[in-house]
């Protein structure tokens, strides 16, 4: 708890970022130039109850 | 023939503010009157009803399914245009940098350091858990993430040295960037630790324009600073600034935290902390100042005065200037409050705040409870004035337009100007109203233009209540510096024009506001106020 290493780290390095979800906020990070990527994140599709239970027993 | 059609494509899923710009896209299709694409939420399918657009198949979708609705000048047209949208719907976005697996993306990005992670609440933890694995700290803006998964994750990423920021922070500022929503501002010596997203957005842009500057603003989310997270964010950010060498003074800015976190808050600074503090708990009680804290530690009631505090304890002379040139003098707020005050009719009484920020929603409440008592709204600090439709407004009345009644399956405000653009017009009908106020947040984020989205509507507002003989006051604080992409004073100069009153911080547009309902324009009132609320006690 009280290490905060991998914090300052942070705080003295360029800022990287991982974007998943929003795309319109990996634009903003772009356009203040920001090093960042953005990964196209969607719920997974809901499966029939059915179909689930026998992927379920399979996997 | 105009010609409504809706479209629903079930179980297909794009975000809020991808539908936001293809809806805009679709408006300026040839042939079409109006058009929207959203997600069949119930408050969509509400807004696409009120807006002529809804047929019954639209009535039908679902809330996992998409509504494509489309009002066209001639029937013939109409499929064409709608398979123009479903195109614009299934093009490829810009290929550069997108990924589909989070390890991918990683792996791409060597070195770094920062997840955003905005997904459905429900899918946060599974989202959050791989960075936090690698040693990735995690910004995470997502709402309704289960209280159980946010414990879990931060216990795991405290142990591991990790921030996670979030759920619900709108905002951190990291080594200048700014995340999620934030403002470009100086940087400097203060250090932010904020549980309440416009209230660091507030605090970094006064400080900025008071001439000093922050070194990093940590959003934690308003949880953290409940009994069942404990702080465990907060202390974590705690100690890193007094690690941190660049930062000289730590403010904390949250909603009053449960008792339990706000001991552990104090005990650390007067236990364990070298640095000057600046808490800033709106609308909690005083707390007495331990003695090993005294002379470091500065208690405030509002964003205004924790800045303005900050940056006293950076330096005394910026402070003078500061409370001078950028804070308004308690006998310039009578004065405006007076001139408008004067033009008032008879019977218009009541102020309408029409907010996009929570914190500055919740400050306003706050500032009204002391000067006008309770007033209405759709997050009151009295159960008892809790709005029965959040759509209408009575007496006095403070809306936090951001509220998921207003934003389910929609864009934030602060983004999409479409629904307060209708409210403002609405207040404005009332005979009773004196007093509109907008908070204008910009920085990135946040619209590109929101005084430009909204000036018809206030221009509009103040026309109607001149046809009924009456002078519609509308104040405006415009949140953002002048470094932001919509530059702050070109924003207020756009207010301005339309004959809006500007002002510097959300403290004093609510004093101001209140002084001009009440009519009660003595200085001796106002200046008592800013002894409580904009200056820190000792």
């Amino acid at each position: 708890m009280n290490n905060v290493g991998k914090i300052l780290e942070l705080f003295k390095s360029e800022v990287k970022i991982v974007n998943v979800g929003l795309e319109y906020f990996y634009k903003e990070l772009r356009k203040q130039g920001v090093q960042a990527v953005h990964v196209v994140w969607q719920p997974r599709p809901k499966l029939e109850k059915d179909l689930e239970e026998i992927l379920d027993k399979i996997l | 023939m105009p010609t409504v059609r809706n479209v629903v494509k079930k179980n297909f899923f794009r975000d809020s503010v991808q539908l936001l710009h293809l809806s805009e896209e679709a408006k300026k299709l040839p042939g079409v009157i109006d058009a929207a694409v959203v997600m069949g939420t119930e408050l969509n399918k509400e807004l696409l009803e009120k807006q002529g657009l809804l047929t019954r198949e639209g009535r039908e979708a679902g809330e996992n399914d998409m509504i494509i609705a489309v009002k066209a000048e001639d029937s013939a047209d109409i499929e064409g245009i709608i398979s123009k949208i479903e195109e614009m719907l299934t093009a490829p976005t810009a290929a550069e940098t997108y990924y589909y697996s989070i390890e991918s993306a990683i792996e791409h990005l060597p070195g770094a350091n920062l997840a955003l992670v905005s997904v459905p609440g429900q899918y946060a933890k599974e989202v959050v858990k791989p960075f936090l694995e690698r040693g990735i700290h995690v910004h995470l803006f997502s709402d309704h993430v289960p209280l159980e998964d946010e414990i879990e994750l931060k216990k795991f990423a405290a142990e591991r040295g990790l921030l996670v920021m979030g759920p619900e922070a709108g905002t951190s500022i990291i080594n200048g960037v700014a995340v999620a929503f934030a403002n470009v501002v100086n940087r400097g010596p203060i250090g932010i630790v904020a549980a309440a997203g416009t209230g660091l957005q507030e605090v970094s842009v006064l400080i900025s324009r008071a001439g000093s500057g922050i070194t990093h603003g940590i959003g934690v989310g308003g949880r953290d600073v409940k009994s069942a997270v404990g702080g465990i964010m907060t202390l974590l950010s705690m100690r890193a600034f007094e690690a941190d060498p660049d930062t000289q003074v730590i403010t904390i800015v949250s909603k009053p935290p449960s008792p339990d976190v706000q001991d552990k808050i104090i005990n650390f600074i007067a236990n364990e902390g070298k640095k000057k503090y600046v808490t800033c708990f709106i609308g909690g009680k005083d707390y007495e100042i331990p003695p090993t804290a005294k002379g470091r530690l500065i208690q405030t009631r509002t964003l205004h005065a924790a800045a303005l505090e900050a940056v006293r304890m950076v330096s005394e002379d910026l402070y003078k200037e500061a409370v001078k040139k950028v804070f308004l003098p308690p006998e310039e707020v009578v004065k405006i409050a007076e001139a408008e005050a004067s033009k008032l009719s008879e019977g218009q009484k009541y102020l309408r705040g029409l907010f996009t920020g929570g914190t500055l929603t919740y400050e306003s409440l706050v500032i009204f409870q002391e000067l006008l008592g309770d007033v209405w709204s759709n997050t009151p600090l009295n159960k008892d004035y809790q709005l029965p439709d959040p759509w209408k407004s009575r007496e006095n009345s403070v809306v936090d337009l951001g509220e998921e009644e207003f934003t389910a399956g929609r864009a934030h405000p602060m983004i999409d100007p479409t629904i307060r653009v209708q409210r403002i017009v609405e207040e404005a009908k009332d005979p009773e109203v004196a007093v509109l106020m907008l908070d204008m947040v910009i920085g990135y984020g946040s619209h590109p233009d929101p005084a430009g989205a909204h000036i018809d509507a206030i221009r509009k507002a103040k026309e109607i209540a001149k046809e009924g003989g009456r002078h519609l006051v509308v104040l405006a604080h415009v949140l953002g510096t002048d470094e932001d992409p919509q530059n702050a004073a070109e924003q207020e100069r756009k207010l301005r024009e339309a004959g809006v009153i500007v002002l510097p911080t959300n403290a004093l547009m609510a004093l101001t506001a209140a002084i001009i309902v009440t009519g009660r324009t003595d200085e001796a009132l106002v200046k008592s106020f800013y002894e409580k609320f904009l200056v820190g006690r000792r």
